[in-house]
């Protein structure tokens, strides 16, 4: 097929070329009668044709070639999509395959992670039950120590009770000995009672026997001073008697005395009575004396004013006849009084009038005074005036002079310009000089009026001045004339007066300086007040809170004292009743502390464990006499422990309370090894000891060989 | 504030001097030992740290004595103010700080506040309270416990409010007196002083 396709296309290739080739040759020939122009562009036209037909040629080939390199390649392709859909279908084969095994391991490692959580479980849970295992098995060791602890406690406690068991026992014996002891001398005792006894009886009988003597001894001595105090009174009462006696025999004078001085009293308050009366009499005649007395005094001092009066009278008749008035009644007198008094009135009138028109005509002086010097003044102002008129005549009559002075010059200029009146040059310039001349006179005029006012003021100012200095002047003139007025009068009383109102100048001043003095102290003295906080009552108070700290302060105070006084009360009435009760404190007065709960605790224990002391004593006490009584009974002997690891044992068979026989233990303590001691007792013992101790080195069998012999020796004796 | 920022009038100069004295009085308590210092607290004023008491029946006594105090203070009829200091043992006066105030009368006619910057007072303010402070140093010890009490010297013809009472001056037997600094706002002015009981020097 490829070939054969290849083929064709070589002849479509081939045919095309020969077209082509048969082309240009028609467009050659066709085109030539279409140009005219030259061979040359004919051939060059072919030539490009011809390029562009082989290039149009190539173009074909190389596309013919490349569509056959296509075609293979497309088979190629084919080829190897073929080969690839082959690979692909083994490959996927092969996928699946894998894929298929893939599952299945993934199974399988499902299947062993799952048999492996299943044995980390198993693991786990028996490591758990390997703990707690554990744990049981530590528990188990710890109770197990705990009772291995228990049990030595236990045997300790055992071990413990066991000793005091021993102990116990140890000191039940020793007390059983002690009691024997004690029964022993007991009995001895009573012994000695028993004589004593008797002896006290015999005693008694004596005793009584000196009793009875004694109170009839008393009894007698009593009487023997009854007997003495009887005849003391006795004696006492014959004295008395003889007094009475002699007593009696004054009776009668007695009596006659009493008559009289009751007859004496009687008398007396008689004149008593008339003593009163006659005081009260001489109180009367002294006040009517003193009376009389002053009214004497009274009639003196009256004739002495009669006698002046009379003499006055003779005086006042002598007068009317000594002064030739014609009076010979008072009535004269009076009018004649009345009348000088009429004269002297009027004349003081007329001395007021005088002085007040005095006063008036001074004061009208004084007035006028000023005025005069007003009117000397304005007189000589008004010479001035006149002269500074008569003066201004003067000016001005200058002036007239001086104008018509001018005028004739100018006249006398005119006229003679009136003459010369040829040229007419000349006129501007004389013109000229007119106006000039004028000008000049003009300002000369009003320099002279300058000057004139210039002087009629200098001279006006002098006018015042001259004015004012006669003015002063005159007042002056005018203060001398007072003053010599009134020096004429008070020319001594100047200088007192100056000097004592220099006197009290002085005086004022020392005073100022001393109540400056004063007042400085006196500030000094209020400031110091006003400091320490005094003030003045009418104007300020002093106010405070009620409930202020300081009294509240004051009432803890005293309220504190209170309760600590109530509670010294308190204390020493309960030091009072501990004394008197001797340690009992009643209910009243105890200290009220409420007791905590441990202190009741365990003063409950100590109470309970005192019980308890006391109640083992008892029973210890009981236990140790019997079985001290026991031994006794039993053995024979009382045994008594009078030092430590001595035993004194006494035979219930013994000649004497003093026989004992003293054994001391040796070695340890519980071993019981005993050693005889030396006693007077013993040695008399000798045989049996060195028998029985020596040889047979046994203490029972010498103690019973002892008992053996003392009974033997009591029954014997 | 009913003091303008402009000036004082009589209501704030009054405000100004009750509280001069609240801390006043706390400042004395506390340096001469009245009270236990741990019942003191420490505030700000015045640009500087003082004491404060905070028990609460002393505080109660002081807030009704001050407020009282301010009202006569803006009726200008109080005239002194005297910290008594009393031993309890011997009912001696020990102490008396005296602070006389002078009211310019006429601040209560017109009503213009007056020009005095409240910096200026409160300076003057604080060099007092450091002096009071500072008098400490030369005043004898106070070793016996004491109590203290607030009298105030007003015109004689004061209505007593309720729960006042008149009482005496309260002088000291012996007494040696310290001038100490004045203040003023320029409508009250406050001169402050410190008399105490001469000691016998043995």
């Amino acid at each position: 097929m490829d070939d054969m396709e290849d083929d064709t296309t070589i002849f479509s290739t081939l045919k095309s070329f020969k077209s082509l080739i048969s082309c240009p040759e028609r467009s050659l020939l066709e085109t030539e009668p279409a140009y005219g122009r030259s061979d040359l562009q004919k051939l060059y036209t072919k030539r490009v044709e011809l390029e562009e037909a082989a290039e149009r040629v190539r173009s074909h080939t190389s596309l013919l070639q490349l569509t056959q390199e296509k075609q293979q390649m497309e088979l190629s392709h084919k080829r190897a999509r073929i080969e690839l859909e082959k690979e692909a279908h083994s490959s996927s084969r092969d996928l699946q395959r894998e894929i298929d095994r893939n599952r299945e391991l993934l199974l399988k490692i499902r299947r062993l992670e799952e048999r492996e959580e299943k044995a980390n479980q198993a693991l786990n849970e028996q490591m758990e039950n390997n703990k707690t295992l554990k744990r049981n098995l530590e528990e188990l060791n710890k109770k197990a120590n705990e009772k291995d602890s228990k049990l030595a406690e236990a045997d300790q406690m055992i071990s413990e009770l066991k000793d005091e068991t021993r102990r116990l026992s140890q000191q039940i014996q020793i007390q059983e000995s002690k009691f024997s002891t004690q029964n022993l001398e007991i009995q001895a005792l009573q012994e000695q009672l028993d004589v004593q006894r008797k002896k006290f009886q015999d005693v008694t009988q004596r005793y009584q026997n000196l009793q009875s003597s004694h109170c009839s001894s008393t009894e007698s001595e009593l009487k023997m001073k009854e007997l003495e105090r009887r005849l003391t009174l006795q004696e006492q009462d014959s004295v008395i008697v003889k007094n009475m006696k002699s007593e009696v025999a004054r009776l009668p004078e007695l009596e006659r005395e009493i008559k009289r001085l009751r007859e004496e009293n009687s008398f007396l308050r008689e004149t008593k009575e008339n003593n009163s009366l006659l005081k009260e009499e001489t109180e009367g005649l002294r006040r009517k004396l003193e009376r009389m007395e002053k009214v004497m005094e009274e009639k003196l001092k009256v004739e002495l004013e009669k006698e002046k009066l009379e003499h006055e009278l003779q005086a006042w008749e002598n007068i009317g006849q000594s002064t030739g008035l014609n009076i010979r009644k008072p009535e004269d007198l009076s009018r004649e009084v009345i009348q000088i008094q009429q004269r002297e009135l009027n004349l003081k009138q007329q001395n007021y009038t005088l002085n007040s028109s005095i006063r008036s005509v001074e004061k009208a002086q004084a007035e006028i005074l000023p005025e005069i010097a007003q009117l000397r003044a304005k007189a000589q102002e008004e010479q001035k005036k006149r002269e500074n008129q008569d003066s201004l005549v003067r000016r001005l009559q200058k002036r007239v002079l001086l104008l018509t002075k001018e005028r004739d010059g100018m006249r006398a200029i005119l006229e003679s310009y009136d003459s010369e009146l040829a040229t007419s040059e000349y006129s501007p310039q004389l013109m000229l000089r007119a106006k000039e001349a004028e000008e000049m006179l003009q300002k000369v005029q009003t320099h002279n009026t300058e000057m004139e006012t210039q002087l009629s003021k200098a001279q006006e100012e002098a006018g015042t001045f001259k004015l004012q200095a006669q003015m002063v002047t005159a007042e002056l003139e005018a203060l001398k004339e007072q003053q010599v007025s009134n020096a004429e009068k008070n020319t001594l009383a100047t200088a007192e007066e100056v000097s004592s109102l220099r006197q009290k100048i002085e005086e004022l001043e020392a005073e100022r300086q001393q109540l400056e003095e004063q007042n400085n102290i006196l500030e000094m003295r209020l400031e110091r007040h006003n400091l320490q906080g005094d003030y003045d009552p009418v104007k300020t108070k002093v106010i405070h809170f009620q409930m202020n700290p300081t009294s509240i302060a004051k009432q803890q105070r005293t309220e504190e004292v209170e309760q600590l006084k109530v509670e010294c009360q308190r204390l020493r009435e309960r030091l009072r009743k501990i004394e008197a009760s001797g340690g009992m404190t009643t209910d009243d007065t105890t200290i009220i502390i409420p007791p905590s709960q441990e202190i009741l605790d365990l003063r409950k224990q100590m109470e309970s464990a005192e019980l308890k002391n006391q109640r083992l004593k008892e029973v210890f006490q009981k236990k140790i006499q019997e079985f001290r009584t026991a031994c006794y009974v039993l053995t024979g002997y009382q045994i008594d422990i009078t030092v430590e690891n001595q035993y004194r044992l006494t035979s219930v068979y013994a000649e004497h309370m003093e026989d004992s026989l003293l054994f001391k233990s040796s070695g340890p303590v519980g071993s019981g090894s005993m050693q005889l001691l030396e006693t007077d007792f013993s040695r008399t013992l000798t045989g049996l000891v060195d028998l029985h101790l020596f040889h047979q080195k046994s203490i029972p069998v010498f103690l019973s060989a002892v008992t053996i012999e003392l009974f033997s020796r009591q029954t014997v004796t | 504030m009913s003091k303008t920022l402009k000036g004082i009038t009589l209501k704030g100069s009054a405000e100004l001097v009750a509280e001069f004295f609240s801390f006043g009085i706390n400042s004395i308590l506390y340096q001469r030992g009245i009270y236990p210092a741990e019942t003191f607290t420490r505030v700000t004023q015045y640009d500087m740290s003082l004491h404060m008491t905070t028990d609460a029946k002393l505080k109660n006594y002081l807030t009704n004595v001050i407020s009282q105090l301010k009202e006569w203070l803006f009726d200008c009829t109080v005239q002194k103010l005297v910290v008594v200091i009393t031993c309890l043992e011997t009912n001696e006066v020990l102490e008396r700080w005296q602070f006389d105030i002078e009211c310019d009368k006429t601040a209560k006619e017109s009503s213009a506040p007056r020009e005095k910057s409240i910096k200026a007072i409160q300076e003057e303010i604080r060099s007092v309270i450091r002096q009071i402070t500072a008098t400490v140093t030369f005043l004898p010890l106070l070793e016996t416990a004491c109590a203290f009490d607030l009298l105030i010297y007003t015109d004689k013809d004061l209505e007593v409010p309720e729960q006042w009472e008149e009482s005496g001056p309260q002088l000291i037997d012996q007494s040696e007196e310290v001038r100490l600094r004045s203040f003023t706002t320029s409508i009250h002015k406050v001169k402050s002083m410190v008399a105490y009981k001469r000691t016998n020097s043995v």
